[in-house]
């Protein structure tokens, strides 16, 4: 034993400094090898160098623990209020604490090894607490443990900040050692506190308590109709582990709520649901109700607080600010479910919307709307409902009529807008200025039904002719009905198919939707699927291009009937009262210059015929090809309710006997 | 020491010799001398013993690495020491090398990449280390004292010396075959077997597998209670396929959801190998409720905690218990919440056709349109149609005829049943049977062969009726539909033929025709009774009674599947050759009626002009009369020809039916009654 320089005591003594990070008088912090160690000169035999270095690691650990905390907590104040974060914050005092129960360990054997060390052979009687390497290093097995799973932990943190960390460090509490899941649990019910008190604000109060930007959830700000959707988001790398997405989207909507009731609807109804929920799960609303572990405690406030605040949210749109009413108002003016109203609008601006888009004032189609609604049942509906709608001109370019530009528009205000959106109400401008066009066609039919009205035509005085321009006569009328018929039976189910099959289907199962929707964003979704539904359904939509492209074709095609046959008849009619003004000047003129009148107009109508088959022929020829584009490219489309449409269209298998025979 | 000295004393010294008195005193002072350096070397060598055991060098004693064996040493003395030190010191090294490879395995298991199980085990040893480093730590003290001499520190070893090699062999094996998990277990379980006889360190052994085994038991809890996989480290013995979706069993023909979105793994620890798959299946049904939104809480007791496995079993009763609550809350679930008993009961209704006046209906307004090629035909067409005959018949205050599907198959039935190869049914003889007829008939096939219906499961009743049972359904559903259609076709043939009930036919085709007409109706509704009466309405009672009593949803399946199978074999769709024959005969049937529609008003029609003619203007014109009559002859002559070609293929068919009825009537009692309905006779007689 004479070999050693250092005596063990003073060595043990050295080692307890260095497991505090402190250099000793023999044992020294050496930088280039990372490690506390005896210097080479100091003799010591090989085992005793051996335990000591052992011994040291444990300094080595706590340095770089004590190291993360200094820099986390000891820097100036201000500086790491903005650097480091409640969960840091958390953390560090979970760690010190930590240390000091290490500390007090390092006391206790402090005071053991002023007890001196007997030496072999000396027999003096000595107490049991005195301390030799081998003794400490028993004592220090433990914390040694617990300092490396410490310093494991540091590293696993390093530069990363509230919800990240709490995440990193529940990463690391799946260990199958009691002892670290005892340890790990302790210190994530400190650092998860922060986080904890956060959701349990953000869920009851609505507060985004979060200074340090720690939270999953980070709000922006925005403008209140967009609240909802853009206003708050879940920030994916700052969720942990232990709250799955679902239930963080389920805490980011119950916020969200509390927000979009204050802000949105001035509604302060939500703070007796909250403390409903919060008295119903058993947790006081004051803070720090809720730690780590007790996911299932979360998760049942949250539910709780969720179903209760979307329960009065749901209240308050349905109830304060009537959702159902203005969804059914807009069916009604803007998808022209209200009929007598559409058909007055249709007859009163119709002549208006005639002339060139630059022309016309919207002030006095404003007024011709409200003319429409004082005469059409419309007039019974709330007044607050009819207020909003209002008259859109659409951008008009040079050649547009009226008919381009015109469009139905209606306000919804805050907090409907969320719902309601610019672009949503762009899609509903779609779907209008469609049903509009399809409804324009539909009148325009009618009118030329009008026009060719049987009575008129059998009184014609040409029936009294002769029979050449009799047939003549008879053969264009006829061509002139059947295809009358055509369009007619094509508007006709292709408008049952828009009406009945796409508008009422989806607004019924919107209907029940609406009414099973638990929270805003199931309203939001029911809102886009009716809404996208009709889109896809009525051709608007993105895979269903080439077939409207077709079916605008048919519909130019049928107005081009429309005015030809507006022209035809004018004539013919101008033709007729020359024939039935024959008699009153037979008896004032002479008769060969009515013989000469009478030749000459059956010279003329003989010629509107001629002109007026071709005509319509060449219409029917269109007419013809387009519908069979429009219907071999039916059978394409994806939509079951397409084929539906296919299979109304060509019941009697006409048209498909047709395509097949040629 | 005195030993020591005594050993010391022994060579060289010539204690009794008188004569050197000096040199033995010098010899004396020599071992003395000796004696001391002995002394100090045990002093030295009990040092470095004590740093040894903790795996520490000293002066005397160095560790060398084994080459080629990673982590092992060996440790040794000086060979200047003295041989008999030297020979002791050698008995205490496997201690220390045992130590030394436990506290590696402890360090390098502790990791977090070794899962639960080893990281509890690895915790357990650390805790047996400490106790050991505690013993070293006193063994110092007693050094300290100068108590303590090799030898007794050899005694104060032995304790020890069994435990940890008994830990090192565990070690070693762990570490050769690198187990996590359940295998960490097994093999602790296997050596606590074979350290049977050594009662200490089995109970170590057992100690340890007990903390080991603790976080597993925790998993396997969650599991059991929960139906949650909590297994971070792929270390449970039950896998998730998360890529199987729910969705997929209402497609999916052979129902891989329920057989693998949950599996067994390898690697089950021996002690749950039993009830392995009793453990699958619970977390199964806690895991469908989950999926059904239905919240389910496991009373929780501490009784019912995994405490441990050990030799009272206590473990299993859990298990059981757990095992029989899951799988009656979820057939409680099933039967009340989404009322499986009524959707088997509509499925019957529909499919099976259990009340069938709305096909009656549907067949009246559909028969333009299935008529078709299945190629032409619309099914959205039958769709709505189908829609019509539920809504306007009896169906239409049943709530569940909404579910209904219609769909139209490509190929005939028996072309279906060859390409299920899963039906247990044919053998490639019989299927060439089946191509043979399908090539004949593949081209005249229309959708009345084709059609079936269809309906829309939810889940979870899916599992019950999953795309394979329902396909079973639909085989039935359309061999059914078709002999609806093929007796209605002969009821219309004999509607026409009534037509001639005034008039005196004994003796003319016609006679011979109805009793055709008859007899082929009387075999087409014999067959509908059979398969309605005589299979699918007492299998059906059977069923439905068993399931009454049914006590987990798996059984629950098995029930139904076999009533499926059992309804199939028993509709003859599992024995091709009856079936081809079955066909032909219906074949014939349509012919016949098809023919019959034909031929009969040509006859009708020469009948009443004959009639009529013959009241009005007997005497006018003769020659008209004859040209009449040659008509009616010929027709008629056409007609009896026919009549008699059918008559024969008819009833040759229908015989050569009996001998195959017969032969296999013994196997298949099932058939006798078949061949009673058929074929009026008893086959026994």
């Amino acid at each position: 034993l004479d070999e050693t320089e250092v005596s063990e005591a003073a060595l043990v003594r050295d080692i307890l400094y260095a497991c505090q990070g402190i250099d000793g008088r023999y044992v020294r912090y050496d930088k280039a090898g990372d490690a506390y160690d005896l210097p080479d000169g100091v003799r010591v035999p090989r085992s005793t160098r051996t335990l000591v270095r052992k011994l040291c690691e444990l300094g080595w650990l706590f340095r770089k623990v004590r190291g993360f905390i200094s820099d986390n907590i000891s820097r100036s104040p201000s500086d790491a209020a903005t650097e480091v974060g409640t969960v840091a914050q958390a953390f560090c005092s979970a760690l010190q604490e930590e240390l000091s129960d290490y500390y007090k360990l390092l006391a206790v054997l402090e005071s053991y090894s002023l007890n001196p060390i007997p030496t072999p052979g000396s027999d003096s009687g000595v107490s049991g607490n005195y301390l030799s390497l081998r003794r400490l290093a028993v004592w220090l097995a433990e914390p040694a443990v617990r300092m490396r799973l410490m310093a494991v932990l540091v590293d696993g943190c390093r530069g990363l900040r509230g919800g990240a960390m709490a995440g990193a460090i529940h990463g690391h509490a799946q260990h199958g050692d009691p002892m670290f899941q005892e340890f790990m649990g302790r210190l994530l019910r400190r650092v998860c506190s922060p986080l904890f008190e956060m959701v349990r604000s953000w869920v009851l109060e609505g507060e985004l308590e979060d200074v340090f930007s720690e939270f999953f959830i980070i709000g922006q700000p925005v403008k209140a109709e967009s609240l909802w959707r853009e206003g708050y988001l879940i920030q994916s790398d700052m969720l942990p582990a232990f709250i799955s997405p679902v239930l963080a989207q389920r805490i980011l909507r119950t916020g969200k709520s509390i927000n979009f009731l204050r802000v949105c609807c001035d509604d302060s109804g939500w703070a007796d649901a909250a403390s409903e929920a919060a008295a119903y799960v058993g947790t006081t609303t004051s803070r720090g109700g809720l730690g780590y572990g007790e996911t299932d405690a979360l998760e049942a406030l949250v539910v709780e607080a969720a179903k209760r605040i979307d329960r009065h949210l749901m209240d308050v749109i349905h109830k304060r600010y009537r959702f159902k009413d203005h969804c059914l108002a807009i069916k009604r003016y803007l998808l022209l479910g209200q009929g007598d109203f559409v058909q007055y609008l249709m007859d009163v601006v119709g002549p208006e919307l005639s002339e060139p888009a630059n022309r016309i004032s919207s002030f006095q189609l404003a007024g011709l709307l409200e003319t429409a609604i004082r005469a059409s049942n419309a007039q019974y509906d709330d007044r607050d409902i009819l207020d909003r709608i209002k008259v859109k001109m659409m951008d008009h370019g040079d050649g547009d009529r009226g008919w381009d530009v015109f469009s139905l528009e209606y306000d919804a205000r805050v907090p409907l807008d969320t719902v309601f959106t610019a672009s949503v109400m762009k899609m509903y401008l779609k779907v209008f200025n469609f049903l509009w066009k399809l409804k324009r066609v539909d009148h325009s039919l009618t009118g030329v039904w009008k026009t060719m009205k049987p009575n008129c035509i059998v009184s014609s005085p040409f029936y009294k002719e002769g029979t050449s321009i009799r047939a003549q006569f008879v053969s264009v009328l006829r061509k002139c009905q059947v295809l009358f018929n055509e369009m007619n039976h094509f508007v006709t189910n292709f408008q049952y198919y828009i009406m009945f099959e796409v508008l009422e289907v989806s607004w019924a199962r919107f209907s029940d939707e609406m009414d099973a929707a638990k929270d805003l964003d199931d309203l939001l979704l029911a809102h886009d699927k009716y809404l996208n539904s009709i889109l896809e359904k009525a051709l608007l939509g993105e895979r269903s291009q080439g077939l409207l492209r077709n079916l605008f074709e048919l519909f130019d095609i049928i107005l081009q009937f429309r005015s030809h046959a507006d022209r035809w008849f004018e004539r013919i009619y101008e033709l007729q009262l020359r024939g039935k003004g024959k008699p009153k000047s037979k008896s004032k003129e002479s008769g060969s210059w009515l013989d000469g009148g009478r030749k000459a107009m059956i010279q003329l109508a003989g010629e509107l015929f001629r002109k007026m088959g071709e005509d319509l022929d060449s219409i029917a020829k269109d007419y013809t090809t387009s519908l069979d584009a429009f219907i071999t490219q039916l059978p394409m489309q994806q939509h079951v309710d397409l084929k539906f449409l296919l299979f109304r269209l060509d019941f009697t298998e006409y048209y498909s006997r047709v395509s097949s025979s040629k | 020491e005195v030993k020591a000295a005594a050993a010391a004393q022994a060579p060289g010294s010539k204690p009794f010799s008188l004569a050197s008195t000096e040199s033995v005193i010098g010899s004396y002072a020599v071992s003395v001398q000796a004696a001391a350096i002995i002394a100090m070397q045990e002093l030295l060598v009990i040092d470095d013993l004590l740093s040894a055991l903790v795996g520490i060098e000293g002066r005397y004693i160095s560790i060398k690495r084994v080459r080629g064996k990673e982590g092992y040493v060996v440790f040794q003395v000086d060979s200047s020491m003295d041989l008999a030190l030297q020979e002791l010191t050698r008995r205490i090294f496997p201690l220390c090398e045992d130590y030394v490879l436990v506290s590696q395995f402890v360090e390098s298991r502790s990791h977090f990449k070794n899962g639960l199980v080893n990281h509890a085990l690895a915790a357990a040893l650390r805790a047996f280390l400490l106790d050991y480093q505690a013993m070293v730590a006193q063994l110092e003290h007693q050094f300290r004292l100068g108590r303590l001499s090799v030898q007794g520190l050899w005694f104060f070893c032995q304790r020890m010396m069994s435990s940890l090699n008994a830990l090192a062999v565990l070690v070693e094996k762990a570490t050769s075959n690198n187990t996590s998990g359940s295998a960490t277990l097994n093999l602790l379980q296997s050596q606590a077997k074979a350290m049977g006889g050594d009662s200490a360190v089995r109970s170590l052994l057992e100690k340890m597998t007990e903390y080991a085994s603790a976080a597993y038991l925790r998993m396997l809890e969650r599991w059991v209670y929960e139906g949650v996989i909590d297994d971070p480290y792929g270390e449970f013995f039950i896998a998730e396929n998360k890529s199987l979706q729910k969705e997929s069993l209402t497609q999916d023909y052979d129902a891989k959801y329920w057989q693998q979105r949950y599996s067994l793994k390898e690697g089950i620890p021996s002690f749950l190998t039993n009830v392995a798959a009793m453990i699958l299946t619970t977390g199964k049904y806690l895991n469908v409720m989950r999926e059904c939104g239905h919240n389910v809480q496991v009373s929780f007791s501490e009784n019912s905690k995994l405490m441990s496995f050990g030799s009272n079993h206590q473990y299993l009763e859990c298990i059981k218990s757990a095992y029989d609550f899951a799988s009656g809350e979820l057939l409680t679930l099933m039967k009340d919440k989404y009322d499986l008993i009524g959707k088997l009961r509509s499925l019957k209704r529909y499919l099976l056709l259990d009340q069938g006046d709305f096909l009656v209906h549907f067949m009246d307004i559909a028969q333009e349109e299935l008529t078709k090629k299945p190629e032409d035909i619309s099914a959205e067409k039958l769709q709505s149609l189908l829609d019509i005959a539920l809504r306007s018949t009896a169906a239409a205050s049943d709530p569940t005829h909404e579910e209904l599907i219609c769909c139209v198959e490509r190929g005939s039935l028996l072309k279906k049943l060859a390409t299920l190869k899963d039906l247990d049914c044919a053998c490639p003889a019989d299927k060439l049977a089946a191509a043979d007829v399908d090539q004949s008939m593949q081209l005249s096939i229309t959708g009345l062969e084709t059609f079936c219906l269809s309906n829309k499961v939810q889940w979870p009743l899916s599992l019950v009726i999953s795309r394979k049972a329902l396909t079973k359904y639909q085989l039935i559903f359309r061999l059914l539909f078709h002999c609806k259609h093929v007796s209605r076709q002969l009821c219309a043939a004999w509607q026409i033929q009534q037509v001639f009930r005034s008039v005196k036919i004994l003796g003319t085709p016609i006679l011979r025709s109805s009793i055709l007409c008859r007899s082929m109706l009387k075999f087409v509704n014999s067959l509908i009774h059979y398969l309605t009466f005589e299979v699918l309405e007492p299998n059906w009672h059977l069923m439905h009674d068993r399931l009454q009593t049914a006590r987990s949803i798996d059984e629950v399946i098995q029930i139904h599947d076999f009533f499926l199978q059992k309804c199939l074999k028993e509709c003859l769709l599992l024995s091709p050759e009856l079936l081809v024959k079955v066909e032909k005969l219906k074949a014939l049937c349509l012919q016949y009626a098809t023919s019959i529609q034909l031929l009969l008003p040509s006859i009708d029609v020469a009948h009443s002009e004959n009639t009529s003619k013959s009241l009005k203007s007997r005497s006018r014109i003769n020659k008209s009369q004859d040209r009449d009559q040659q008509l009616k002859l010929a027709s008629e002559n056409v007609m009896s020809e026919s009549i008699l070609k059918f008559e024969a293929a008819f009833n040759s068919e229908l015989q050569s039916l009996a001998p195959t009825l017969s032969n296999s009537s013994h196997a298949e009692p099932y058939l006798t009654h078949l061949a009673q309905c058929i074929l009026g006779v008893r086959i026994d007689q």
